[in-house]
């Protein structure tokens, strides 16, 4: 198992460096620079600017350059948010999404596995049927839809909780409830058709006629085998939630790291786009590791050390 | 740590909550129960909150590029001059000036009480520091031409002169005397951006780039940068150390980054935010009828025009020019199609410019003579004028486009609308990859700021590349005169020469559309839209 995470490890490292390199050439090959806006600078000014960021220097000495100061843990200056490093930048913006992402995470497991075993435990049955409704109804509004009315219904119109920024704890929840929603009806969904698959199978069969109580039932003999499929899609949607979502944290104002996305590559700020792209890398890689442990611990075969 | 700072009534300050009128919650309703209850936890410090419409890239007054940065910046600085509540020049940090015979040396007196926020003098050296600063090439300044009045400014800022060879000197400690290449009557005016604001030789010297982080940063305005969230909001608390520190009421102030404008107008609905600077033109109606206490429209100065590309058929030829500018309905434009505080202007000055009065005469639009002149220039049934009209991305700026399109039809012209993103629109009409284009341009009040588009030694912002011996001629006399009334006299009769060639169609002057709590007093619209946090309180009487 140890040598299987040292494996692990070794490969993100190798996949880290082909993604920080990947950016680094397409961000530069994208038409226009990190300095062009309505008006132009002086000549003398324009080059003082590149110097500055070393602009002027050969492509392959710009990306020795990098890469050293990356090695010592620095991702460079913003070229953009002038009075920052793409570090500070990160460290800042980080927590905030993870905070949200995390929560969000839970949130969604939980709403997801148990109206997935509840829907699963009567096929077919009312509850079920609503259940299945509720989840297709969620999986069709994504947060861009869902965000604003939440905003617009419980901070505008009832005044419960504020509509952005994130200043204490009351600012989660509308974010992290918008976000979570849509997973949670993906794990509803994974959920009700592992369980239900597990609770056809013989060994179940056998402990549900010799009486054993259902609580019981669905978590030592049930869950083990019916959370695979979610644990195994819980590690993607873990990094797609923890990275930051641009749309909840523009809607709510929240300053996370998704934002920087976005802003970073239309504004072309080349290294916060390359350092951004190698924190959701990073972010991806640890969370699919984390699933596939997990899986083995669950589900003996995946374990192939 | 306050959440949303709100007055409370037992604090004595008008209650935010007490000053909204009976009819807003029809609107919208205030935070009750669990939301109030949060809120209130925190409301022990006077904070106002602002939607400031994006994140500040620096807070370096020298490599300030953005108008939302401009808001935060004077409140943490103050240059020799500053603008009062209603956006008038005032005296700042300097008390007087006065202004030699031919125009050329300015001398400023600094105020006696200057001080830094470390408690060190302010001190004409300190100004003369700035100014090399701003201008010298490592600073990389990108508005560092708006101080090229200075002797020796563009050679310093092209690396072909040094720093010292810059025409300002400290006299002595109060006294700072700036020399120009050319008579600047403007300088005033000029010198309240924050490309004119002293910064600490002390605390460069100390914390280097850094100097501008909150815990480094020394000012001299009327607050300090407390808290810096990228993302987040930029906190501002009062300095007790500026010179007029007991005239300031506000004891903090956050700006927040709401670049979208509907989240914007939901945390000021939901009263987490006291001022906004936009928001969603459509709701002003409703606001109109419902809040109107909360509603300030005003135009602001600037000028949006349409410009031809002169170097290339079919605008090469004058009558197809003047034929497409008196199609154009400007007054339908700003009054009906945009309708929410637009200001139709023929002379591409705006009419907002103190002391210029344009001699720009409005033409109605007249459709028949429009035609007349298509025909004459070679266009008509068989042979329609086909046009490309480029305009920036944005619900607002299609709208008027479309409407312009509509109005070019009805002398039979086809028009093809191409919209792209700010950057790359402005790319284009640099490179004069266009026909026609939506432009605009911003700034103070000084007819040249505009009149300058049209010269032809203005380079790529003269999208167009509109030249005119005439006008050439009219302006460089201006520029050499010293005395205002004669030098107005002359531009007048420059804007007249150019816009009888029709190089730009003038449209209107933009509105500035701000949501202001009425608990917030002080706050007066101006063309400038400067709104100085040291003029900003709760008013002691909500119904004030």
């Amino acid at each position: 198992m140890g040598r299987y995470v040292l494996r692990r490890l070794a490969f993100a490292l190798v996949v880290l460096w082909a993604v920080a390199s990947v950016t680094f050439f397409l961000v530069r090959a994208a038409p226009g620079g990190p300095f062009d806006g309505e008006r132009r600078a002086p000549p003398a000014v324009e080059a003082n600017l590149k110097a500055a960021y070393h602009l002027d220097e050969p492509l392959l000495v710009q990306y020795g350059r990098y890469f050293a100061a990356l090695a010592r843990g620095d991702f460079g200056p913003s070229f953009r948010q002038k009075d920052f490093s793409v570090g500070e930048l990160i460290a800042k913006g980080l927590p905030v999404s993870l905070t949200v992402g995390g929560l969000a995470l839970l949130l969604a497991l939980a709403l997801g596995v148990a109206f997935g075993a509840l829907a699963a435990l009567r096929p077919d049955g009312l509850r079920d049927r609503l259940l299945v409704a509720w989840a297709t109804g969620a999986l069709a509004f994504p947060p861009i839809v869902v965000a604003p009315v939440l905003a617009l219904v419980f901070a505008v119109q009832l005044g419960w909780l504020p509509a952005g920024g994130y200043q204490s704890a009351s600012h989660y929840v509308l974010p992290t409830v918008a976000l979570a929603l849509p997973y949670a009806a993906a794990f509803a969904r994974l959920a009700r058709g592992s369980i239900a698959e597990a609770l056809a199978r013989p060994h179940v069969l056998t402990a549900r006629a010799k009486g054993l109580p259902v609580r019981r039932l669905v978590v030592r003999h049930v869950l083990p085998s019916g959370l695979v499929p979610v644990v195994a899609f819980a590690g993607p949607a873990a990094a797609a939630l923890l990275a930051g979502s641009m749309v909840v944290e523009e809607v709510f104002s929240l300053p996370g790291l998704g934002r920087y996305f976005v802003q970073g590559a239309l504004n072309r700020d080349y290294t916060l786009v390359t350092g951004a792209a190698i924190v959701y890398a990073a972010i991806v890689l640890a969370c699919n590791l984390a699933a596939d442990l997990l899986l083995a611990r669950l589900h003996p075969r995946v374990r192939r050390g | 740590m306050p959440i949303i700072a709100r007055p409370r009534a037992t604090d004595g300050a008008s209650p935010v909550l007490d000053a909204v009128p009976t009819r807003f919650p029809s609107l919208c309703r205030f935070a009750t129960g669990l939301g109030a209850t949060l809120l209130a936890a925190a409301s022990a410090a006077q904070e106002l909150h602002i939607g400031n419409g994006g994140e500040p890239l620096t807070l370096d007054p020298h490599r300030y590029n953005l108008s939302l940065e401009e808001k935060i910046l004077v409140n943490l600085f103050e240059g020799l001059t500053a603008h009062d509540a209603e956006g008038r020049v005032v005296p700042g940090a300097a008390e007087s000036w006065r202004v030699s015979d031919d125009g050329l040396v300015w001398t400023f007196r600094l105020r006696d009480s200057g001080r830094w926020s470390d408690g060190e003098p302010v001190t004409a050296e300190d100004f003369a520091f700035a100014f090399r600063r701003l201008l010298a090439p490592e600073t990389a300044a990108s508005l560092a031409y708006f101080l090229y009045a200075i002797d020796g400014a563009e050679a310093v800022n092209a690396g072909r002169a040094p720093p010292e060879r810059l025409g300002v000197r400290a006299v002595d400690a109060g006294t700072l005397q700036i020399r120009l290449a050319q008579p600047f009557p403007f300088l005033a005016e000029r010198l309240v951006y924050p490309t004119g604001f002293p910064v600490p030789r002390h605390g460069l010297a100390k914390h280097g780039a850094d100097w501008v982080k909150p815990g480094n940063m020394v000012g001299n305005g009327a607050y300090l940068l407390e808290e810096w969230v990228p993302q987040g909001y930029v906190r501002l608390r009062r300095n007790p150390r500026f010179r007029a520190a007991g005239e300031v009421r506000l004891e903090r102030a956050s700006f927040h980054p709401t670049a979208d404008r509907n989240a914007a107008y939901n945390r000021y609905l939901s009263g987490e935010l006291q001022i906004i600077g936009d928001f969603p033109p459509g709701q002003l109606p409703r606001l109109r009828r419902e809040v109107p206490r909360h509603v300030h429209v005003s135009p602001l100065l600037s000028i949006m025009y349409l410009v031809f590309n002169v170097s290339a058929p079919p605008f090469d030829d004058v009558r197809v020019r003047r034929a497409l500018a008196l199609a154009i309905d400007r007054d339908l434009l700003a009054g009906r199609v945009l309708g929410s505080g637009e200001q139709a202007s023929a002379s591409f000055v705006p009419p907002l410019v103190a002391n210029y009065r344009s001699a720009v005469a409005p033409a109605p639009p007249d459709a028949d003579a429009a035609r007349a002149l298509l025909a004459e220039a070679g266009y008509g049934e068989e042979q329609p004028l086909a046009v490309t009209l480029r305009y920036i991305a944005g619900a607002d700026s299609k709208k008027v486009q479309v409407a312009i399109a509509a109005m070019w039809r009805d002398i039979g012209v086809e028009t093809v609308l191409h919209h792209a993103e700010l950057n790359a629109h402005f790319a284009a009409l640099r490179q004069g990859e266009f026909q026609v284009a939506q432009a605009g341009w911003f700034g103070e009040n000084n007819p040249e700021h505009y009149l300058e588009l049209l010269m032809s030694s203005t380079g790529d912002v003269n999208y167009g590349r509109f030249a005119d011996a005439e006008v050439d001629a009219l302006m460089a006399a201006a520029k050499g005169t010293a005395a205002l009334a004669p030098r107005l006299g002359l531009l007048r009769r420059a804007e007249v020469a150019a816009l009888a060639r029709h190089p730009v169609v003038p449209l209107y002057s933009v509105a500035v559309r701000s949501l202001v709590s009425p608990a917030v007093g002080g706050w007066h619209p101006n063309p400038r839209n400067a709104h100085p946090l040291r003029y900003l309180g709760y008013a002691p009487d909500p119904t004030d």
